[in-house]
């Protein structure tokens, strides 16, 4: 039986683009399996959960009831793919608890596999947040993510060496559209009868690489 | 298997600093280690040790003889190795005074029975005091002063020179440190009245599957895999006889 994922987008910054990569991935899950649960861990403000309300339930990792809330859904192998878009806020405090409480070990006897999207950054303090994770996360589940809008093609050579995804920049008007609370990159897919549009190939080419991670996935535990 | 008895006190003259969580992870150690245990609750006639480990664990009145007897004069006759003995708040001086006086700390001296103290520490003056009072006894014993942070005590913040003139004083004492624990996850042990091992395993009071949160299990691991390190590093399984410490499941 295949293992539940479990895709935790995180980064130390702020304003790199967890919410998007988690908003993508949602609806790309939702799309091929007809449900996903999110998890919206903004401490200060509450985003996926603005665009994707009846998916995205909030959680916090302040207290321990809160990660007991989250955690113990987490570890559930119930075939129902999670997606966690984890706020620079709560970075530390969840790497910690999860070291703490061996997450990932007990992920691994309960076929639950976790997949670390680490959203780049070029600052000093992501090059650091990425090299405690590498200490903590076994390499096949810990993957960088170079969004192309954030990075501008100076991704730090040490975050470059392991697994990639890159998200290509859109234009701004096409970003200021995206980011519209009511837009759905699905629903553009299904509305917009012209295949060749540049929002309809980065849409379905980020669909294509997720399709790819999820297949990864399931080689890297045959 | 111990080559002669082993005896390890558990006591403090204060209360609510701890003893009873520091047994229990002492019994849990040793039932990690293979090392076969049998421990007396003082807290008579009630009990809190016995709430946890209740296969093991006889509640006695320490104060009266024939307890007196029921422990000491079995230590020889019955196959557990190690005896773990958790004083009740108050008793630990009065209970090292009835062993000198039964000779039991001369047959620890001569080398006839290992004998352990574990005195948790409070915070307070008071439990230097209590340092002083106890040392009288430790001759043939080895000394433990245990600084338990479970309760989030904060030790010895006003003058660490008194500290270590109190400390100082004791020839081969050892300091132990038991770490906080995650007070959610303190509580759900109580509750769910099982040993701290049961708990990790998820498993309720008669081995049945339980359904105890991962977050929590995950905590109490964590911090037990701290307490026992502690216990590793003053070799207790050597002290007690039983070898060294086998590689244990909660630290894979």
């Amino acid at each position: 039986m295949p293992a539940t994922p479990v895709y935790i987008i995180c980064s130390p910054r702020p304003q790199v683009g967890k919410t998007l990569i988690a908003r993508l991935l949602s609806e790309f899950l939702l799309l091929k399996n007809g449900r996903v649960a999110s998890f919206d861990i903004n401490l200060k403000e509450p985003s996926l959960l603005e665009y994707l309300p009846d998916i995205t339930e909030t959680a916090d990792v302040i207290d321990t009831y809160g990660k007991m809330q989250l955690m113990d859904r987490l570890i559930v192998d119930d075939g129902l793919s999670k997606v966690i878009d984890l706020g620079f806020h709560a970075f530390d405090e969840f790497f910690k608890m999860s070291e703490e409480i061996g997450f990932l070990k007990e992920a691994a006897r309960r076929n639950v596999a976790p997949v670390i999207l680490f959203v780049a950054d070029v600052d000093r303090n992501s090059s650091r947040s990425h090299e405690m994770l590498k200490q903590q996360i076994p390499a096949g589940h810990l993957i960088v993510v170079d969004n192309e809008h954030v990075v501008r093609g100076e991704l730090p050579p040490a975050l470059s060496r392991g697994r990639l995804l890159r998200v290509t920049a859109l234009p701004t008007f096409l970003k200021t559209y995206i980011d519209r609370l009511t837009f759905s990159f699905t629903g553009y897919l299904r509305q917009e009868k012209d295949s060749s549009t540049e929002l309809h190939q980065w849409i379905r080419r980020n669909y294509f690489m997720f399709r790819e991670l999820e297949l990864n996935l399931i080689l890297q535990r045959s | 298997m111990a080559a002669k008895p082993a005896v390890v006190v558990v006591g403090a003259d204060k209360g609510g600093v701890g003893k009873t969580t520091v047994s229990r992870t002492l019994l849990d150690y040793f039932s990690a280690n293979n090392v076969q245990t049998r421990a007396f609750d003082t807290e008579s006639p009630r009990g809190t040790l016995k709430r946890f480990h209740p296969d093991i664990t006889e509640i006695v009145d320490m104060t009266t003889t024939s307890d007196q007897m029921k422990i000491f004069d079995t230590l020889n006759a019955v196959s557990p190795s190690v005896t773990v003995i958790d004083v009740r708040a108050g008793l630990l001086s009065p209970a090292l005074a009835s062993l000198r006086d039964i000779g039991f700390l001369d047959a620890a001296r001569s080398g006839q029975i290992t004998f352990a103290v574990f005195h948790i520490l409070g915070p307070s003056i008071a439990s230097l005091d209590e340092i002083a009072e106890t040392a009288n006894f430790m001759s043939g014993a080895k000394y433990f002063l245990v600084k338990n942070f479970i309760n989030d005590t904060q030790f010895f913040q006003w003058d660490q020179a008194t500290y270590n003139s109190y400390f100082h004083r004791i020839k081969d004492a050892t300091d132990l440190t038991i770490p906080k624990l995650n007070e959610m996850a303190y509580e759900q042990v109580e509750v769910a009245s099982v040993p701290f091992l049961k708990f990790v395993a998820n498993k309720g009071p008669h081995e049945e599957a339980a359904n105890y949160s991962f977050v929590l299990r995950g905590y109490v691991r964590h911090w037990l895999a701290n307490v026992w390190s502690e216990f590793d590093r003053i070799k207790l399984t050597d002290i007690v006889g039983a070898g060294k410490p086998v590689v244990r499941n909660t630290e894979k």
